[in-house]
């Protein structure tokens, strides 16, 4: 309808649509520009932003990949969403899919509500990437420009230089002036040159930390953890299973490790041998805090030391790793070990 | 002649070989035999297609690999005589041989020049017999042959093993063709790409493209076409569609397995991580996908509607799209493969009515699918004086490596080679490859026969130059004029001048109207000029030939970028002078080469002046190359502008080593005087005997030269095993010396380039 009917008809206050035979009731602020040549498809485009939750918080399907259980399921989801949209447009069964869209709108409200906050920082985040990335562009452009500039006043500079110390001098130096001149030229290039490498390495490594910092402000602050909605309707299936986060344990600064635990051997107080009771007696060597279970400790750690490794298994997937030199050092290891074992036990 | 290079016993069909040919041949076996990349400059006219071919058939042949060779150059022209060519080599090897070998060789063009089909080949238009061959020949209609129907085969489908392809560059650089024509062939295949110095171009004319208003209707018209073919099949034959739609949710699995095979070469417009992926479900059904591409070409429409011109990158372009329309990024990607799929589906048989649908589908896929080295540009209108909006969506390419990325990594050697590739670096640079072997050979002459000049100065002292503060100066346009008048005069038969752009020609030609030069030309010439239209610039031509040859004579003025420029040859009394009028460089002002340079200032490190500067150069020095075709030939050339000047270290190698000192800053007379007295040490008769030796080789000659290169060799190496026995303090000061002398070599080319 063209905008002066427009306001004849509805400035004041709502009426009834002048096609004849439709009913509708309309307001003069509803009406706005069509955007599309094609009116199919500026309605289509409208019951789009219905449905993705654009406007009036009707409907709301705007899951997202990562709630889904395998892309196949994502898959299934978006057909299923351009289905429906198509029988929006197409006027099929649009009582019951409204019903439908509507239920579960009321259901999942929550991770409705995630998505919609994740949607809009993801495009603040981009919108902020952009206009940044442009404006460094504008900076290499200007610092293209001035580096030209500088290269063409120095060039022009020296040449003047050369040219005023020619007309000063005798003509005897004439060539070793030009000569001069050129040299000093050629050096004020290279170090321009090198000047311009440090420069750029010290724009690269700053432009690469900027984007790791951009790349991690771009992401999501927030995961939605809220994802499946609690008394799934059936509507949409393949719908990650909403995880709850485990407990925290308490901190264990061995990860795991057990710092006094022995698999092989229990460590005695005192093992039999002739010449180190002479040790034990000796006050001289007592003097000095020298312990002696601190030497069986270690000596049988250094005999236990490789038994639970199975040398045959691994050395296949070390040559894998192509390490021949290390192997060799291993096994030797391994093997002086084992007899070291051995000599314990039987002094045990 | 017979000879060997190393190994390889080379025939070739002629009695005598250049030297420079020689050493081309050599350095192409290295290439070939460490299996990698090459840039190889060879003057134009010394017969780079014959040794290229007789070296690759004779490695074909010996070796037991059998590697094919893929030849691809710019022309038809230069397709045809590279197939003459190769058909008189292989004629020459079956006489050498006493045996004809199982060769075989395919020169591809369109269906209209190859079809055999008896009644499909009497078709007179190019696109009937399209349109007819592909009803007779598509995937469909082989399937049906395999089921046991009785429907003709096309004789091409059961083509066996060919050795060479010869084809243009389009059928392996434009991905569109690509796809079909050389997808499977094998990793070994020798690529060369002949006549290359302009390849960066084609790279990015292959994956650029424009979308009108024009296109748009015309696509929104198939995809309304789509739906109802849609429709129609639904009720007849609904269970075809279902089946697509199954194998869809499976995923292209099967062209992925393929392409991990490595049977297929890559394509940029189907890139590899897609292949992995389904097809995303909201495209997945045949009329949620014509709904989609529908929405789509709505949007572009929407987005043709503006006033003034908008250069955007294709993240933000679809950030809009997605604002708007709802369109994500994932099924845009998808688009083109999609569209193919559904096509295949519906057995369409005239394609060229979806010809702008498949356009904005692959428009949809690559501003998808890359974030850089592509620019979206709106322009409303196509002049900047123009009132009436005729809006053009460029989605310009400004990256050339995307395009060649994947010939480079499918094929161990690609031979990049021309007349004119000065300098040498920038092709590696970039196109993103690097080159095991860079070479540029000079050219070996028994006479000076032609002569290189720079006039920089008219006959009254005034500097001369088309830069644009005084291009269009009186002075400098009566002194382009004299310098053309002078040479009219003193020239036999044929003359060619070439402008940097079809505006400025026409301006100082109707300048020169003005001033009465051209009544004087006509005294000693007929003038005739090239325009844009193609039909007239044929006839022009053939009036040129027809003059030359009757001896009247006669000047053609052309455009250093236009299509006389590039592929056609101004041979013997075609042409004995060209003289450069002004630097040729590009219109510096277009948006589109604006953002390219930006782009290779960033990502190459290629500065905007040397890019316009290297590119300036390599048109002038193909114009240049246009009028000497061989070795008996001689010729003029003329560069007539100041910048030439300081630009001279920027031509090839064997144009800028005739380029005598004192003939790079002449002013019109001196040129005039000088170009007399090459004319007429031309004029002597000159015998082919005296060529021999020096520019020209018998067998017994090129053994000579093999043996002396290899006492050289031999020599040098008992030089290195002796100074490796010296000590190395005295080794270290003569490096020492030497760089020092180096330095004041470079100085010296300052001082002169200043």
């Amino acid at each position: 309808m063209c905008e002066s009917c427009v306001d004849r008809i509805f400035s004041s206050g709502p009426a009834p649509c002048p096609v004849a035979g439709c009913h509708k009731t309309l307001r003069k602020n509803r009406f706005r520009k069509q955007t599309f040549e094609d009116i199919s498809v500026e309605r289509e485009v409208d019951i789009r932003k219905r449905v993705m939750q654009i406007v009036d918080w009707s409907f709301s399907l705007n899951r997202r990949e990562d709630e889904f259980d395998s892309k196949r399921a994502y898959d299934d989801f978006l057909e299923q969403r351009e289905e429906i949209i198509s029988n929006l447009v197409n006027g099929i069964d649009v009582a019951k899919t409204e019903s439908d869209l509507k239920r579960y709108a009321a259901a999942n409200m929550d991770s409705i509500r995630a998505n919609q906050v994740r949607e809009s920082q993801e495009a603040a985040s981009f919108l902020e990437q952009q206009s940044f990335e442009q404006e460094q562009a504008r900076l290499r452009r200007q610092a293209a420009r001035q580096e030209y500039e500088n290269e063409r006043r120095e060039m022009l500079a020296g040449r003047e230089d050369v040219l005023g110390r020619l007309a000063a001098g005798s003509p005897g130096d004439a060539s070793s002036i030009a000569r001069e001149g050129q040299k000093v030229l050629l050096k004020k290039s290279s170090a321009r040159r090198s000047e311009e490498d440090r420069m750029r390495q010290k724009q690269a490594a700053l432009r690469s930390v900027e984007a790791k910092r951009a790349a991690a402000a771009g992401q999501p602050v927030t995961t939605a953890d809220t994802a499946g909605g609690e008394e799934d309707t059936g509507f949409i299936k393949g719908l990650k299973k909403a995880k709850a986060p485990e407990p925290e344990k308490p901190y264990d600064p061995f990860g795991g490790l057990e710092p006094g635990k022995r698999d092989y051997y229990v460590l005695q107080d005192r093992y039999p041998s002739s010449w180190l009771d002479r040790i034990r007696d000796d006050v001289r060597m007592q003097a000095g805090g020298y312990d002696l279970r601190e030497y069986y400790s270690r000596t049988l750690l250094e005999a236990f030391a490789g038994l639970g490794c199975f040398i045959d298994e691994e050395i296949p997937k070390r040559d894998t790793a192509g390490l021949a030199l290390s192997k060799s050092v291993a096994t030797e290891g391994a093997a002086a070990a084992v007899t070291a074992a051995s000599s314990v036990g039987n002094a045990v | 002649m017979k000879f060997f290079i190393d190994d390889l016993p080379v025939l070739f069909p002629y009695p005598r070989i250049y030297p420079e040919q020689y050493a081309y041949m050599c350095d192409l076996k290295k290439t070939l035999d460490a299996g990698g990349h090459c840039v190889l400059e060879m003057p134009s006219g010394t017969g780079k297609t014959i040794s290229l071919l007789s070296l690759i058939v004779a490695y074909q042949q010996f070796y037991p690999e059998h590697r094919k060779l893929i030849y691809c150059s710019r022309t038809m022209s230069e397709i045809e005589k590279a197939l003459t060519e190769l058909k008189a080599l292989m004629k020459y090897r079956s006489q050498q041989l006493g045996y004809t070998e199982d060769f075989r060789a395919l020169g591809l063009t369109s269906r209209k020049n190859l079809c055999l089909h008896p009644s499909v080949k009497r078709e007179k238009s190019g696109t009937v017999v399209d349109a007819r061959c592909r009803s007779l020949t598509a995937g469909f209609v082989k399937e049906k042959k395999e089921r046991g129907e009785d429907v003709e085969l096309c004789i091409y489908h059961e083509m066996p093993f060919c050795n060479v392809i010869i084809y243009s560059y389009h059928y392996l650089l434009d991905p569109k063709i690509a796809e079909r024509v050389s997808r499977e062939l094998s990793k070994d295949c020798i690529v060369v790409f002949d006549e290359a110095h302009n390849i960066d171009n084609v790279c990015i004319e292959s994956l650029s493209i424009d979308i009108t208003e024009d296109s748009l209707r015309k696509a929104s018209r198939s995809a309304a076409n789509l739906e109802r073919k849609i429709g129609e099949m639904k009720s007849t034959d609904a269970e075809r569609l279902q089946n697509e739609y199954a194998k869809l949710v499976e995923g292209l699995r099967e062209a992925e397995e393929a392409r991990d095979e490595e049977q297929f070469i890559a394509n940029p417009i189907l890139p590899d991580d897609l292949l992995k992926e389904a097809v995303p479900g909201n495209i997945r059904r045949a009329e949620h996908f014509v709904a989609f591409l529908k929405r789509f070409i709505e949007y572009l429409k929407m987005r043709m509607k503006v006033t003034h011109t908008i250069s955007e990158t294709p993240p933000s372009f679809l950030a809009h799209l997605k604002d708007l329309t709802f369109i994500e990024r994932k099924p845009l990607r998808f688009c083109a493969e999609r569209l193919t799929s559904l096509v295949r589906t519906l057995e369409l048989l005239n394609l060229e009515d979806y010809h702008s649908l498949q356009e904005v589908a692959t428009f949809a896929t690559l501003v998808a699918t890359y974030d850089k080295g592509f620019l979206l540009i709106l322009e409303p209108f196509e002049s900047e004086t123009a009132t009436v909006p005729n809006p053009v969506l460029h989605f310009t390419c400004l990256d050339a490596a995307i395009a060649i990325k994947p010939v480079f990594d499918r094929f161990s050697s690609v031979i990049i080679t021309s007349g004119t590739l000065s300098p040498l670096e920038m092709y590696p640079k970039m196109l993103g490859f690097t080159a095991v072997l860079q070479e540029s050979y000079s050219m070996t002459l028994a006479r000076r026969s032609f002569l290189p000049m720079i006039v920089t100065r008219g006959s009254d002292q005034a500097q001369i130059s088309s830069s644009f503060q005084i291009r269009n100066d009186p002075g400098v346009v009566r002194n382009y004029g004299n310098l053309l008048l002078e040479f009219c005069r003193i020239t036999p038969d044929g003359i060619v001048v070439f402008f940097p752009s079809y505006l400025y020609m026409e301006s100082i030609i109707s300048m020169w109207q003005g001033m009465g030069i051209l009544d004087q030309i006509w005294n000693y010439k007929l003038i005739l000029v090239e325009t844009p239209d193609s039909q007239e610039s044929s006839l022009a031509l053939e009036t040129y030939r027809t003059a030359c040859c009757n001896g009247r004579g006669a000047v053609l003025l052309c455009v250093a970028r236009g299509k006389v420029s590039e592929g056609i040859d101004f041979d013997h009394h075609y042409g004995r002078a060209v003289i450069c009028i002004g630097v040729p460089f590009q219109y510096t002002e277009s948006r589109i080469l604006k953002a390219r340079l930006e782009f290779l200032r960033e990502n190459y490190r290629i500065r905007e002046n040397d890019f316009l500067s290297f590119d300036a150069m390599r048109h002038a020095a193909q114009c240049l190359g246009r009028v000497l075709r061989g070795k008996d030939d001689y010729g003029i050339m003329v560069l007539a502008d100041r910048r030439f000047q300081k630009k001279r270290t920027q031509l090839p190698k064997w144009i800028s080593q005739a380029l005598l000192e004192s003939e790079t800053n002449l002013s019109t007379d001196m040129a005039v005087a000088t170009a007399k007295n090459f004319l007429r040490t031309m004029a002597q008769p000159f015998k082919a005997k005296d060529q021999e030796g020096i520019s020209t080789w018998s067998l017994a000659e090129l053994e000579q030269h093999v043996a002396k290169q290899k006492e050289e060799q031999a020599r040098l190496m008992r030089e290195a095993a002796a100074n490796d026995q010296m000590n190395n303090g005295a080794h270290g000061a003569t490096v020492q010396r030497e760089e020092f002398d180096d330095d004041i070599d470079e100085e010296l080319m300052m001082l002169d380039a200043d």
